[in-house]
């Protein structure tokens, strides 16, 4: 990918002039929102003091829910609930159930999409859109799926954010739903998926907004030229709510749009915001730091926790929520946080739109993000970890290859190559001998593919023949290594207890990181080296962990937590410096 | 309150988030009074991002073509 990608910049912003005008969009019915839910829902009466934001809310809605499209309202409704029980949104549930009207109305195809493109947007693929389109829907539906998710994701942020109160008791309780498993070998580019729509005309109103506010005409909007009204209503909010600097400024909510969709794993919309921020002045290497870490030198205290918070709304997880009382400590006023949360809310809309959508970047990206990514902040955000699918991704491959379709076993060979050879190179620590592994496991796994039924995950199984195979060719290669469950580290304790540093990755780079990674866990004890690669670096759930090893899930656990603690010990004297080492 | 040695045992969950309320509190108060637990947490926590973070183990593109050449010219010769 080349510059010339890049869009002409009509004009850069300058975020002192640029106050809201309501050029040419226009307002819906003030009743909208009575019309729709019957009151208008504690959800925007939390926010009366920024009329111009719901009213930016409002017209999303009128545009995406509202009016009549290529989806029928009660298919939107089971996508909006969809994406409630999969982010467990009670207030988004109670206000978008229909008693199931809407989840019979939502087909099984649709209900796995919505819940991808809103849990796991970045491994959103061809083969999804594909999926949906074989199921009888066109490329218009299609984009009104995507709207509507995208939607969803801003309703329920709002609410994780705001915790309004809830305006119906809902007519069935919630009915959670399991989170895909991650794939961590998805291709990130594999877009567009959508057929690129007749543009619409150079003097569409929302497009002088958009070269006026952020300088270009994204891509992201060229791609929905067959939705003028959405276009209208995404444009207006980005005018009504990031673009006035009454209350949070202009640069601080283009910065929590970058940090969403850094903690989204979104390339397209981090390299969208890279070039917004440049255009309002922040320097090249703030903007990269603040995409992968919120570290930038000249951040201040206030702002570290502005963006800490926003970025928690990106996926909801319990004992890690949105803290209000944090903001106000930190000295933001109440329209400061309401702006703070619509703006987090508006970014989740538009990285579940370009996920959905695919649309290439308009820059070059400073840095490909990939499904791996969404583990950053593992520990804080992402609760995929523990979430058992209960459909098998592969099982239709497997099928295929015990029909004998060779092919298909090709294909499972390709998704699953990079997650074995990370977990045997970091059993055998060497990488011919973790290629040989590698290769005898996949063909132990083809001989033995008609045994398997399915009572486990394909994965599980293929990496517990990995495992045994490594297993073997360690006992092979250290005879004296103890590779037995027997020997029992019980005499550790954590002796290093010296403060690490705030920051230590910044101590180091990140080939000395991986070298002392690589050191540490070739040290570990055989069992706990094996539990460790396969919760952080080959992100297996804890189950799925326990399952491939034949442990009990609090065994595995103990394992796990072990092989951390001994982790931390060897690295600790690298990392409780204050100071920059030099390479 | 918890000793250490209990804290040490069970701050597992707690690391993931996903301990149970009740043992969470107990947790927590434990870390209230204790500095040494809170910065074995702090430093645990930052070594699973660094661990999670690095690439160290990951596949070269030409040693990931090379596994399925090899695997599927043998899985061709087994029909």
């Amino acid at each position: 990918m080349s510059d010339d990608w890049a869009p002409t910049l009509y004009w850069l912003p300058n975020p002192v002039m640029d106050t809201a005008t309501t050029r040419g969009a226009p307002r819906v019915a003030q009743d909208l929102l009575v019309r729709l839910y019957g009151r208008v829902p504690n959800l925007f009466r939390l926010q009366n003091e920024l009329p111009k934001v719901v009213e930016a809310e409002e017209q999303l809605i009128h545009a995406i829910l509202q009016k009549e499209g290529w989806l029928s309202r009660d298919v939107k409704y089971g996508l909006l609930s969809t994406v409630a029980r999969a982010r467990r949104n009670k207030y988004c549930w109670s206000l978008h159930s229909r008693g199931g009207a809407e989840q019979s109305a939502c087909s099984s195809v649709l209900e796995r999409a919505a819940v991808k493109l809103a849990s796991t947007g970045c491994t959103f693929s061809a083969e999804d859109v594909g999926s949906i389109l074989r199921s009888g829907f066109d490329v218009e539906s299609l984009l009104d799926v995507i709207l509507t998710v995208s939607l969803g994701q801003l309703l329920c942020t709002l609410s994780e954010a705001l915790g309004p109160e809830l305006d119906f008791e809902p007519t069935t309780p919630l009915d959670p739903l399991p989170l895909p498993e991650l794939e961590l070998d998805a291709s990130p580019d594999a877009g567009p998926f959508l057929t690129a729509p007749a543009r619409r005309s150079f003097d569409f109103a929302p497009y002088a907004t958009l070269r006026d506010t952020i300088g270009f005409i994204a891509n992201l909007f060229h791609a929905q030229g067959s939705h003028p009204d959405a276009i209208e209503a995404e444009v207006n909010a980005i005018e009504q709510i990031v673009v006035p600097e009454e209350h949070l400024g202009r640069t601080q909510k283009e910065t929590i749009f970058l940090v969403l969709a850094a903690a989204n794993a979104n390339t397209y919309c981090v390299a969208l915001q890279s070039r917004v921020l440049a255009a309002l002045g922040i320097p090249e290497d703030d903007i990269r730091q603040l995409a992968v870490s919120l570290k930038p030198a000249s951040l201040s205290a206030a702002d570290l926790v502005l963006y800490e918070e926003a970025r928690k709304l990106s996926w909801p997880v319990s004992g890690n929520e949105f803290l209000t009382e944090r903001l106000r400590s930190a000295g933001f006023s109440t329209t400061q946080i309401l702006e703070a949360c619509a703006t987090a809310a508006l970014g989740n809309l538009f990285t579940t739109l370009q996920f959905g959508i695919g649309c290439v970047p308009d820059f070059t990206p400073q840095r490909v993000f990939t499904s791996k990514d969404l583990y950053r902040f593992a520990v804080q955000v992402r609760p995929i970890s523990d979430v058992v699918a209960p459909d098998d991704p592969d099982a239709e491959l497997v099928r295929q290859t015990q029909s004998g379709n060779k092919a298909a076993f090709e294909e499972l060979v390709r998704r699953h190559n990079r997650r074995i050879f990370g977990t045997l190179a970091g059993m055998v620590g060497d990488l011919d001998d973790a290629r040989d592994a590698s290769q005898e496991a996949f063909l132990k796994a083809f001989e033995n593919i008609r045994r398997f039924e399915g009572r486990s995950k394909f994965s599980t199984w293929l990496t517990s023949i990995a495992v045994n195979t490594a297993t073997e060719m360690l006992r092979r290669r250290k005879p004296t290594e103890s590779l037995d469950d027997a020997t029992i580290e019980d005499d550790f304790r954590p002796r290093q207890v010296q403060q690490w540093a705030r920051d230590p990755e910044d101590l180091l780079s990140a080939t000395q990181r991986n070298a002392l990674v690589r050191e540490a866990v070739s040290r570990l004890p055989y069992k706990y080296r094996v539990a460790v690669l396969l919760r952080d670096i080959s992100q297996f759930s804890t189950e799925d962990a326990a399952a491939t090893l034949g442990l009990s899930v609090p065994a595995l656990k103990a394992r796990v937590l072990r092989g951390r603690l001994m982790l931390r010990e060897s690295l600790a004297v690298h990392f409780t410096h204050s100071e920059k080492l030099n390479a | 309150m918890l000793s250490c040695a209990e804290f040490l045992a069970e701050f597992g969950d707690y690391l993931e988030t996903t301990a149970e309320p009740g043992l969470r509190a107990r947790l927590e108060e434990h870390l209230h009074e204790c500095k040494t637990c809170c910065v074995i947490v702090d430093s645990t926590r930052k070594t699973i991002q660094i661990v999670t973070d690095s690439d160290c183990f990951n596949l070269p593109d030409t040693v990931g073509e090379s596994i399925v050449t090899e695997v599927m010219g043998r899985v061709r010769q087994k029909s």
